[in-house]
């Protein structure tokens, strides 16, 4: 498998506080809506495309579909990985400025890192920049 | 694009740290695919997910992986 080295932290800062910002999700653990293809869990190379869930989906609207971590935490309550149950609370207590309409799903195992580094992960930030429209993202994994 | 704030929220930092996000946080102790607690732990859910977001207006620390205790998760 490639091995990535990062050398420098693409790091940037928020010029606004919670209160204001809208929020996405974009997690690596296999979470997508069960209307929507599975993730390919039969390619060994592993899946480099990503879902779109939408910031009113239920538990019941999710499933998780990932072979290289034990979900049946995630099965049985997804906020465990996909916390968009809680982000709705914070944002009605007014902790955040509220919940992105669309948020991320893929399965975060690959043989090929180097396109998901350099074709996945970019595609992933010009959703959330340009649809979801998000200020800021909470990452998770499995 | 000018890019966009993140936190991570992970399980796994050795794997997280090769990365160097450029906000992390390890829940001491949860394991892989209990990232903000185990099912029907909503307070601890919430705790972990307002944690993160607060890194975000904190002062940064980037490429490193923030660790917290979350004794509850254990109990």
């Amino acid at each position: 498998m490639t091995t990535i080295h990062r050398k420098c932290v693409p790091f940037t800062p928020l010029d606004r506080g919670l209160a204001k910002c809208t929020v996405a999700l974009v997690s690596a653990g296999g979470v997508h809506e069960k209307d929507q293809e599975p993730f390919n869990i039969a390619d060994e190379l592993g899946d480099l495309t990503f879902r779109i869930i939408g910031g009113d989906a239920v538990f019941s609207d999710l499933m998780v579909t990932h072979h290289h971590y034990d979900h049946s935490d995630a099965d049985r309550d997804i906020n465990v990985i996909f916390p968009l149950d809680i982000l709705r609370e914070l944002a009605s207590e007014g902790f955040i400025g509220g919940v992105a309409k669309e948020h991320v799903g893929y399965m975060g195992y690959t043989m090929q890192l180097r396109q998901m580094y350099e074709q996945t992960a970019p595609a992933i930030a010009v959703q959330i920049d340009k649809k979801s429209k998000a200020d800021v993202v909470v990452l998770t994994g499995g | 694009m000018r890019g966009i704030p993140t936190v991570l929220i992970t399980v796994g930092p050795e794997a997280s740290r090769q990365m160097r996000p450029p906000r992390a946080i390890y829940p001491k102790g949860f394991k892989i695919g209990n990232s903000l607690g185990r099912p029907g732990m909503r307070d601890l859910q919430k705790k972990v997910l307002r944690d993160a977001l607060v890194m975000l207006t904190e002062p940064a620390h980037p490429g490193e992986i923030i660790e917290r205790e979350y004794p509850e998760y254990a109990a």
